[in-house]
Order: C-alpha cells, then structure tokens, then sequence
C-alpha cells in the first residue's frame, strides 16, 4: 500500500495564477525522482491541461468518464514526459514519473456532471486509487476557486494544503475563512504561498505580516511577471526559464512539500 | 616653419604616427592660413577640399535647425584636426566651421595631400598607422562598453568600483568612444545610486483582517449538514489511511 499525500492547490479568488503555480510544483517535486500525480478537479473550467501541452485531441478518458463509471482510474492517468509534442522546457520531464488525470474540456460532458452532481464519495476513492495504482509519493489536486462543495472535500482529504494568495486586502480576507475551514478539518499541513507581488513591495515584510496575521508558514513570495504572462501556457515556466526570480521562488517551495509529515 | 609647427602637428591624432621626416614633408606642402574671428572655414555641404591643422585659436562646428537659425554643435581647440575623414571618403563637409577668434591654422590641400601620399610611402603608412590605431582603441572601448551594459542589465554593479583607475585616464582624452566610455561610467553610477533610493523607498503593505465577517462566513460554511457529514468522513478516511 502507498503512502503517497495528498497536496491541495487552492485559492479563494480566480486569478491568483494556482493552475500555473500547481503544474509548476508538481513538475518541480517529479524533476526530485519522485512518482507525482495531477487531477484537476477544477471540473467547471478546467484548464491545467494545458501547461503539460495536451488538447483535447490527445485527452483520452478523462476524470468525467471515471466519475460516470465508464473508465478505471488507470485509463484516466497519462504520462506526461510521454507527450510527444512537448516544448523545451517539458522536454526535461522524460523519464520521470508525472502522471496528469485530466478533466473532460468538452462543453457537454461538463454541463452533465454539474446537473447530474459529483459523487465524492466515488471522487475520493478515485484519489485513493489513483496513488495506490500509479503508486504516487505526491497527488498535486487542483482545485476550483472558492468553498464549494467539491472544493471543501479536496480539502478534507489532503495531507498538505497550500493556499495560494495575492497580497491584497480580498484576498487576504478570503484566504483568512479557508484558513479557519482547513483548521476545523485537522488538515496536517496547511500551507500559504504568495503569488503576484509587485517589485515596490518589500516581500519579506509581506511573509512576515501573513505569517503573523495566521500563524501559518509563507513557503515563498512569487513575483508578478510578465514573462510568465506571455509564456506560461504554452509550457511550464520553471523548466523553460530555470534562472527566472519566479522560477526561483517557485522552488523555495519544494522542500516544504518533501518535508511534510 | 618652425619647430612649434611642426610639435603641434606631431600631437594631432591623425598625424601622430608620422617620423619627423615626414612630418617636414606634410608641413612644406601645406599653407599657413590665418583668419579673423567669424571668418568661414567651411561650409555644409560643401565639397571637402582641404584638412586643417589648428595651430592657434578656437572655431565653432555649426549647423541649422528646421527654421534656420544656428545650431552650435561643438567647439574646436588648437591642436585638433578639422575635415580629415571627408578628405579619405570625399562626402560633403556635415556641418560648418567658424573661427570664434583669431586663429592660425596649417591648410593640407586635397591635391597636395593626394600627392604626398603618392610621392612619400612613409607618409601614406603613418596616416594608416594612425586611422589603425585610433580603430583599435575605439574598438577597445566598444568591448568595454558592451561588456558593462550587459553587467548592468543583470544588476552587476561591481565594475564601477575596481574600473576607476581607467577613468581617470579616459579624460585627459579626447577620442570620442572614450568619452562613451566615461558618459557610460557616469550614467551607471546614477542608475546604480537611483535603484538604491528606490530600494529604500519600498512600499510596506498592510493588511487588515475584518474578524467579524471572517467568523460569520466561516460559520455559514461549517453550519450545513453537508459539512458536519464532510468532517465526520474526513476523520474517517484519515484514520483508514494512516492504519494503512
């Protein structure tokens, strides 16, 4: 039996870039050696597909097929250093061990499961068995922005919860409720990351300030750029441009992941 | 002509490679010119006939801007040499010059000019030696410059502390790729202390928490059935996993 964890990615807001932050980390902690998992349970607008340069072509049985009981868990993973038409920077993951579990992008697929509801007893099994099956040390979830239902689960279940903000009076508001709910549901480790902090702003008076304010660990304050504007979705940002100041303060976060208990 | 003639000429940089030999050469086939301030030395746009060797006196290099009046574009100080690169690649003269007061200056026709190179082959070879090595020291610099630009971009400012020395020897000349060299210095020594201003000019953000909002969300959230069900699975599925 694995003991692979659950890592969550989520934000209270859209925008605060967590897809882009989610495939990036889990590329990161998969360049480590070790076996890493993604689901996008963002079933409303999926959209993490992307960064690991697959469309809906190259999708085969998605997490919706699983979720209508029409394919295994191991239908839905695919290999993602497997993916023939990757960009320099995805390239680097040939040979390693990092498995997407992709949701449906057909327009269709996604109106049926949002009439028909998700059944999370059979969606956390599903996450069960994915680690179990592909025997994963790490299942990065991606979440859907907010505190829906399918949102609160994701929670529930994971072993390590990050919680991605802007530093901005919103979001720090928001970030403040998921905080007290991951607390409420003995999430063991809970997690913050700051993303989009303009170069005026003095980063370390803002991890200092969050961290007082929660009580909880700022892993890294990511600066807003526009080179991750134009670049990120065609291919994952850390692995095309390694030296970048994002890059850099992406992988400060790394080691936080490795080490939770 | 005599011998402060022929010293002055010597220093210039386009006759500095010369032997003193061939420096008489130059000096017997050119005329002593003298003129009255506002005298015309050259116009724009005229035909390059002539280098001048300024002996004695300043002029102005002038030019005119859309309405016509005149612009100042630089000074000319004795000892410096005028129109000798239009005399190797026969363009027009670019701008005008004018003396500013009385001023002595050794006129090198171009037929006489073409003449003595054809005549003296040592002369020809000081006059290439010359342009070589102004070419090498611009190049010199150019290496220079690009290197520190690059360093800049990164933020790499080191070079502005163990580069002073060269500077100093970079203004008691008066080659134009010195000057951007030490234009460049200066400028990065500026940007340099600007982003050290800036730095301590960081804005401090501050947040603030509304607490009672916080708790009444926080309670709508975990006071749905969904949500006391949702803990009481969670507890479960954590329990089963860790006696896994």
């Amino acid at each position: 039996m694995s003991d692979g964890k659950i890592v969550s990615i989520h934000s209270f807001r859209g925008g605060t870039g967590k897809s882009n932050t989610t495939a990036n980390l889990a590329a990161q902690v998969a360049m480590t050696g070790k076996r890493v998992g993604v689901v996008d349970t963002d079933i409303q607008s999926p959209g993490i597909h992307v960064l690991f340069g697959l469309d809906e072509q190259k999708m085969g049985k998605t997490l919706n097929d699983f979720l209508h009981g029409t394919a295994s868990i191991r239908e839905v993973g695919l290999r993602v250093g497997d993916n023939p038409r990757e960009g320099e920077g995805r390239s680097q993951l040939k040979g390693k061990d990092l498995f997407l579990f992709p949701s449906s992008i057909n327009g269709a697929e996604i109106s049926k499961i949002l009439k028909e509801g998700i059944d999370f007893n059979l969606l956390n099994e599903g996450l069960q068995t994915a680690i179990s099956e592909f025997n994963l040390d790490y299942l990065f979830i991606d979440t859907h922005p907010g505190l829906n239902e399918e949102t609160l689960l994701s929670i529930a279940t994971s072993d390590v919860l990050i919680i991605i903000l802007r530093p901005d009076q919103q979001d720090v508001q928001g970030t403040a409720v998921t905080v007290d709910i991951a607390r409420s549901l003995d999430v063991p480790n809970l997690l913050l990351l700051v993303n989009k902090a303009l170069p005026k702003h003095d980063a370390s008076a803002i991890k200092a300030d969050i961290e007082a304010k929660f009580e909880a660990t700022v892993t890294s304050v990511l600066p807003l750029s526009f080179d991750i504007a134009e670049n990120a979705s065609k291919d994952l940002f850390s692995l095309s441009h390694p030296d970048h100041e994002w890059s850099k303060a992406l992988k400060q976060v790394v080691p936080f992941i490795l080490n939770a208990k | 002509m005599n011998n402060d003639v022929l010293q002055r000429i010597k220093e210039t940089e386009f006759f500095k490679e010369l032997s003193e030999d061939a420096l008489k050469a130059v000096v017997d086939s050119s005329l002593l010119q003298k003129y009255e301030p506002g005298d015309v030395l050259m116009r724009k746009g005229d035909e390059a006939l002539s280098v001048f060797v300024i002996l004695e006196g300043h002029l102005k290099i002038v030019t005119t801007d859309a309405k016509g009046d005149e612009i100042i574009i630089n000074k000319v100080n004795p000892g410096e040499t005028l129109g000798e690169l239009s005399l190797v690649d026969e363009r027009p003269r670019s701008a005008g010059v004018v003396a500013l007061e009385y001023v002595e200056a050794l006129e090198l026709t171009k037929q006489a000019f073409f003449e003595l190179l054809d005549k003296r082959f040592d002369v020809a070879l000081g006059i290439l030696r010359g342009f070589s090595s102004r070419l090498r020291f611009s190049t010199t610099y150019i290496e220079k410059v690009i290197d520190w630009s690059q360093k800049t971009a990164d933020g790499d400012y080191s070079f502005l502390d163990y580069t002073q020395p060269l500077l100093n020897r970079v203004g008691s000349d008066d080659d134009k790729a010195a000057q951007l060299l030490s234009a460049f210095y200066s400028m990065v020594h500026k940007v340099r202390a600007r982003e050290e201003g800036l730095k301590q000019q960081v804005e401090r953000l501050t947040f603030e928490i509304d607490q009672e909002r916080r708790k009444k969300e926080f309670e709508e959230i975990t006071g749905t059935e969904f949500y006391a069900r949702l803990k009481e699975q969670a507890q479960t599925i954590r329990k089963k996993r860790q006696s896994s």
